[in-house]
């Protein structure tokens, strides 16, 4: 940076004072949560940032697009769309997403600095930290979402049978919102807390994908040993089988682990513990972020 | 116009002895105030006081008439912040970040483009907007983190040591756009800085810290007034210097040399040097005066009499480290 490069342009414009409008507080968080969806997938930042998230949203498509194809081609039944299954079955397309997106929101504040600017800034540090997490749960959204609307609307396509079809999408959909929650918790937090990238990915799709299957290992054997209740808790490790299970205890659901809820009470708890799980991570993410401002 | 008035301010982090801050109580008005003191002498808490980020252990602050414990939002609604450390995420452009973070703090879309593109032309950073700013160079990153502090149109701009990391040439661009901010586009600006030199050139104001204690706060041109020490500089053949000082002594001056300098302390005044009498005052004033040339003209006989060139007479005025020299003891 030398000298000529500030000097002659800027003497010739004055400074202008705006005495506009501002917008609210809630204008600001809007603001904050739209940034934060749009950084997920890239945009506002450098073009190769958009190529993984678009990459895995194109993967997690294919079973979806072949599946309705399959449907429409062969003329399958509709019973073949099995919704609520579909994102523990592209449950390492999800945990891949999560955890490389999550750092973007989460570790890219803290470890820039970026975060004294925002502290600096009308929110403060508890409506920051529940913004950004609200952005990853709409990221997320969109990601399992997706592949479920074209399941569904590809199905209508081809012949399926709205009444049929409109209750167990309604439960794969309640499903994959929890799932979005619960995922977005837990990788907020690994990645608020370890700061570099890498090691965030790799926290994230240890904590998610190994607590997967560790689960399901633990359901298995639990399940054999007759110890059905350690069994149904176990589903407290992973929010994919957590999901599952609910989904079966609470919405009919056809499961892919081996020891779901069986009872609605079981599966009404289920959801209960998860849902203070989760406050309780949403709880430490604001004190991280508390603590920084000081 | 008051910006920030504190009372009695203290902040001590958790059970440590010394307080960061003590017992501070200063006004900053208009213009550019600079903020002085060494590492760790409590600036940077003293700003994350005022921008209500951290709780004061006793005391209280208003910051544009908002006080610092119930009103942190409207305060940081209408500062500008620049922290000391890096805080540009490397992956974004510069227009979209000033512009986002004028979103921020509360701008509608389309005037936070408005407001970004101008800012960041004031700032001298027109031309590499669009560039990521993971390939600034300090100096580059040194002004977009200025254009975030103004981008909202502030009432009150807070820079923790804008010229850290600078070479001399940037150094003076960032020096004089703190000076344009304060008095052209007439923002209160409050800047800190370890380095006395660069507040000396630029505030109207200085307040000085040390080890969280207030030394002074006083007008700039206070610290800056004639202290009536001359500096002289001779040339000529052999050891010019001593020989110099050597026959100044002898005619009764205290002088010590001072680099390639000598240093002369005034001669005294005899009378009357103050006093409720205005007459005597006025006479005082003549007769520091007149000390004043006796000074210059007994410096120009004694170089006159060894035969030496004399290069320089120079009054010496003051300069902000004198405060630490004086009240600081060693």
């Amino acid at each position: 940076m030398s000298a000529q490069d500030s000097t002659g342009v800027i003497h010739d414009i004055g400074y202008r004072r705006y005495a506009g409008a501002r917008t609210t507080r809630a204008g600001i968080i809007r603001a904050l949560l739209l940034s934060g969806v749009l950084a997920v997938f890239g945009f506002g930042r450098s073009g190769k940032a958009k190529v993984l998230p678009f990459a895995l949203l194109g993967m997690t498509l294919v079973p979806a697009v072949i599946q309705v194809g399959i449907m429409s081609l062969i003329g399958l039944s509709a019973d073949l769309l099995n919704y609520s299954a579909y994102n523990a079955g592209s449950s390492f397309l999800v945990v891949l997403f999560v955890a490389a997106q999550a750092p973007v929101l989460f570790s890219r504040d803290l470890r820039s600095g970026v975060i004294s600017l925002y502290l600096a800034r009308p929110l403060g540090a508890t409506a920051f930290a529940l913004t950004r997490w609200a952005s990853l749960v709409l990221a997320i959204l969109a990601f399992v979402l997706t592949p479920l609307l074209v399941l569904f609307i590809g199905g209508l396509a081809a012949g399926a049978s709205l009444r049929e079809e409109l209750p167990r999408v309604a439960v794969a959909l309640a499903g994959a919102v929890l799932l979005a929650m619960l995922v977005a918790t837990v990788s907020s937090l690994v990645a608020s807390w370890t700061l570099r990238r890498g090691l965030a990915i790799a926290g994230s799709i240890m904590v998610l994908l190994v607590g997967l299957g560790v689960t399901a290992g633990l359901q298995e054997v639990a399940d054999t040993e007759g110890a059905t209740t350690l069994a149904h808790w176990a589903a407290l490790l992973s929010p994919f089988v957590l999901v599952d299970s609910v989904q079966v205890a609470l919405g009919d659901a056809s499961t892919q682990f081996p020891a779901p809820a069986d009872t609605v009470a079981t599966g009404l708890l289920l959801l209960g513990a998860a849902l203070v799980l989760m406050f309780l991570g949403m709880a430490l993410l604001v004190r991280r972020y508390r603590s920084k401002g000081a | 116009m008051t910006v920030i008035e504190t009372q009695g301010l203290t902040k001590r982090y958790g059970s440590v002895q010394a307080p960061a801050l003590a017992d501070l109580t200063i006004e900053v008005g208009d213009g550019v105030t600079g903020l002085v003191g060494a590492n760790g002498a409590g600036k940077s808490t003293l700003i994350k006081l005022l921008l209500g980020l951290l709780a004061p252990t006793s005391g209280s602050a208003t910051v544009l008439g908002h006080d610092i414990g119930r009103a942190g939002e409207q305060i940081r609604r209408a500062v500008g912040y620049m922290p000391e450390h890096d805080c540009l995420p490397p992956d974004m452009r510069c227009i979209d970040f000033v512009v986002h973070m004028g979103r921020m703090s509360g701008l509608p879309p389309a005037p936070a483009r408005e407001r970004a593109a101008d800012v960041l032309r004031h700032v001298g950073l027109a031309e590499e907007r669009y560039r990521l700013m993971g390939g600034y160079s300090t100096g580059m990153k040194q002004r977009a983190k200025l254009a975030q502090a103004l981008v909202h149109d502030p009432e009150l701009v807070m820079l923790d040591e804008p010229t850290n990391g600078l070479d001399p040439a940037a150094r003076d661009d960032m020096l004089a756009l703190v000076q344009r901010i304060g008095h052209d586009f007439g923002i209160p600006v409050l800047v800190t800085s370890h380095l006395l030199g660069e507040l000396e050139r630029i505030s109207d104001h200085v307040v000085v810290l040390d080890g969280g204690q207030l030394l002074r706060s006083e007008a700039t041109r206070t610290f800056l007034a004639d202290t009536g020490t001359v500096l002289v500089e001779v040339t000529g053949e052999g050891d010019a210097q001593r020989r110099m000082g050597e026959a100044l002594a002898a005619r009764g001056l205290t002088c010590r040399p001072q680099g390639s300098l000598i240093e002369i302390d005034p001669l005294t005044v005899d009378g009357p040097s103050s006093g409720d009498d205005p007459v005597a005052a006025a006479d005082g004033q003549d007769a520091a005066a007149a000390a004043h040339d006796r000074l210059r003209d007994l410096v120009r006989d004694t170089a006159a009499d060894l035969d030496l060139g004399l290069v320089r007479i120079q009054a010496r005025t003051g300069r902000l480290e004198d405060v630490f020299r004086d009240e600081v003891p060693a």
